[in-house]
């Protein structure tokens, strides 16, 4: 037996004002962001146990820096020590970019598998793709201070030639932020994918780092690797945030996206890019993986409201 | 006049599921008006969740239109996100790491309140649901009563017009779950027109806290009405429990009276040894016949020792919709998820 419709409902005294379910535009927005990320770098960094921190932020890429110049040394001898600056720099930058493109994916994980919270951020009325990006910004903040250090133990103990009088700041700042922009990007594209996958998800943004290492330049340059990886390489924004750091910190050092009988120098005629080419280029790609995330992560937003995954825990 | 606080029509809702989809809402019509205490009542898997997520955004119908407070569900999100809040049962949630005051400052922000009057509402909140002794506490290290009573006022901080509680005493303690129905309750009382949608499987609860109530059963409502009104569907006559200090010429001595549908002695309430009491259930055609009887057992010289009016429950009303109890309903629901 089905019955439709009511009974008759009890009337209700009161006026409602319905200026309440307006917003208040950029000011929720930064209202938002600013909380989410101190909600981030609460969770994040942890420093209930600052040992844990210490090991994740500082020790990891510090280490991982140490081996490759030892590997450097042992391989290449004296004449392998010009390319210090460009593996110390390639494994600080490389901790970074996996807390950037972690740290969104992460916080869905987090949300919803261990804190249960993540349908009640949802339905309140902020914006969800504010509160993810403030969570991985202060991720981002963790991984900067871990790439920071590992940087000045270059420069100290193993001797990197470092020049703060040298530096291209103008290149530095505007590479900088823009590869931010793009480690932002691609996790959320990370974040889009993560809402809809179950119990392996925690390793999927740390896998998805690993295969860009390998195209990006991180610890060797593209020249090294076939054709077609390199291409690939050419289209990620991080291959570029990399060379221009580089480039911004080692003015003339070696660099990573061209060198002789690469696909760069074949496509433009010149052995390494130049600052403005590494920035135009920057600004292209970064251009690309934002449309690409936000559209992903759009689609993945909607079928996640259309199965029910946003309170569904898998048990991970 | 305001719309309703709930207007829901012809929603469907089906899950992808093998060996074949799963249908948790099939075309269900609800309208629910401001300052309604609503429940929805049904065993396990009947589709009171799904009902609860779709309202709140958290989940789109498969299909149908629903609305709350004139805003839809589908198009207008973040405006429903503003006026209403939800709290769910049974479950541990909540940022371990965050105090009390902390979480509950954090949603004050999503919820877009000043810092200094969201810290002013999280202050008044804490005190109202009894956690001012925890209130710099970690989330981690608070009981499950406790949590919850942490996750009602995150459900109040942004003063909703419409408060969603799926199975909100869900695990709780017999304490615990009577002080939760406490608080809210005094928080709809304290402002006209707060509207409550409650999903439960606990009968006593939605007979308690319900001004109306839809008992829904796979996915769809079978019956909607105030308690009184729904369990009057199921009471065509009227059931007493009688007690005699003896009976001469037995039970067929009332049932031939006019009006007496049936007369009989309850099993296991006689006293066997003495046979000093007479215990009977009597069911008449309606209250008026009452009179009669005890006319005709002073005439027998019975004298009544005790006389006690039998109301149906809830549950009659669900065994009588549905045709079995909510128990066997949980256990068919577990069977399917298993």
């Amino acid at each position: 037996m089905a019955v439709s419709a009511t009974s008759a409902p009890v009337p209700a005294p009161a006026r409602f004002d319905f200026a309440k379910a307006e917003g208040n535009g950029i000011r929720d927005f930064l209202r938002t962001f600013a909380v989410a990320v101190r909600l981030g770098w609460q969770l994040e960094a942890n420093w209930t146990d600052p040992l844990l921190f210490f090991i994740y932020s500082v020790a990891k890429p510090v280490s991982s820096a140490l081996i490759l110049v030892v590997m450097l040394e042992v391989i290449g001898g004296p004449s392998g020590r010009a390319f210090r600056p460009f593996v110390v720099v390639g494994s600080a930058l490389w901790s970074f970019v996996v807390s950037g493109i972690a740290g969104l994916a992460f916080s869905i994980l987090e949300d919803r598998e261990r804190f249960r919270m993540l349908k009640y951020v949802y339905v309140s009325p902020s914006d969800f793709l504010t509160v993810l990006v403030g969570r991985g910004v202060a991720r981002v903040g963790v991984g900067l201070a871990g790439a920071a250090i590992t940087v000045a133990v270059g420069v100290v103990v193993l001797g990197v030639p470092f020049d703060l009088g040298s530096v291209n700041w103008p290149l530095f700042v505007t590479v900088f932020l823009l590869g931010l922009w793009s480690i932002v990007a691609v996790g959320l594209l990370m974040a889009g994918v993560v809402i809809q996958t179950r119990q392996e998800s925690w390793s999927y943004p740390e896998a998805f780092a690993g295969a860009l290492f390998l195209v990006a330049g991180a610890v060797f340059p593209l020249a090294v690797l076939p054709a077609l990886v390199q291409v690939i390489g050419l289209l990620t924004p991080l291959s570029w945030w990399i060379a221009g750091i580089r480039e911004a910190l080692f003015p003339g050092g070696p660099g990573s996206i061209g060198g002789a009988g690469s696909v760069f120098a074949g496509a433009f005629g010149h052995a390494q890019p130049g600052p403005l080419e590494i920035v135009l280029a920057l600004m292209a790609t970064g251009a690309i993986a934002t449309l690409g995330a936000v559209a992903v992560f759009r689609v993945s937003d909607r079928r996640a409201k259309q199965a029910g995954l946003y309170d569904r825990t898998t048990g991970s | 006049m305001p719309p309703l606080a709930i207007e829901v029509r012809g929603i469907r809702r089906v899950y992808s599921a093998k060996p074949a989809p799963v249908v948790a809402l099939d075309r269900v019509d609800l309208h629910v008006a401001p300052g309604e205490f609503f429940g929805l009542l049904g065993p396990n898997g009947a589709g009171k969740t799904t009902l609860i997520k779709i309202l709140t955004t958290l989940l789109l119908p498969s299909a149908g239109t629903a609305r709350v407070f004139g805003f839809d569900v589908e198009r207008d999100t973040k405006k429903i996100r503003r006026i209403m809040n939800m709290v769910a049962g049974g479950e541990q949630s909540g940022y371990g790491i965050l105090t009390v005051r902390e979480q509950l400052w954090m949603f004050t922000q999503f919820y877009g309140l000043a810092g200094g009057d969201g810290w002013r509402r999280v202050d008044e909140l804490i005190e109202a649901v009894g956690l001012t002794e925890q209130r710099i506490q970690r989330v981690s290290t608070l009981s499950t009563g406790q949590r919850q009573k942490m996750n009602l006022a995150r459900g109040l901080l942004n003063d909703p017009w419409i408060l969603f509680l799926d199975e909100p005493t869900l695990g709780l303690d017999v304490s615990a779950a009577r002080s939760l129905r406490e608080l809210i309750v005094d928080w709809k009382r304290a402002v006209p027109g707060r509207t409550i949608l409650l999903t439960t499987h606990y009968m006593a609860e939605a007979d308690e806290l319900c001004d109306r109530i839809a008992i829904v059963d796979h996915g769809r409502i079978l019956a909607i009405g105030s308690p009184d009104e729904l369990k009057r569907r199921v009471q065509r006559e009227s059931i007493f429990r009688l007690e005699l200090d003896h009976l001469d010429g037995g039970v067929a001595t009332l049932v031939r009276l006019p009006g007496v549908v049936s007369a009989s002695e309850a099993a296991g309430a006689i006293d066997a040894a003495t046979r000093q009491t007479v215990v009977m259930n009597l069911v008449l055609e309606d209250d008026g016949v009452l009179g009669q009887v005890v006319g005709a057992l002073a005439r027998t010289g019975s004298e009544i020792l005790g006389l006690r009016k039998s109301e149906p429950t809830l549950e009659d009303v669900f065994v009588e919709l549905v045709g079995r109890g909510f128990a066997e309903s949980d256990a068919e629901a577990a069977g399917k998820a298993g």
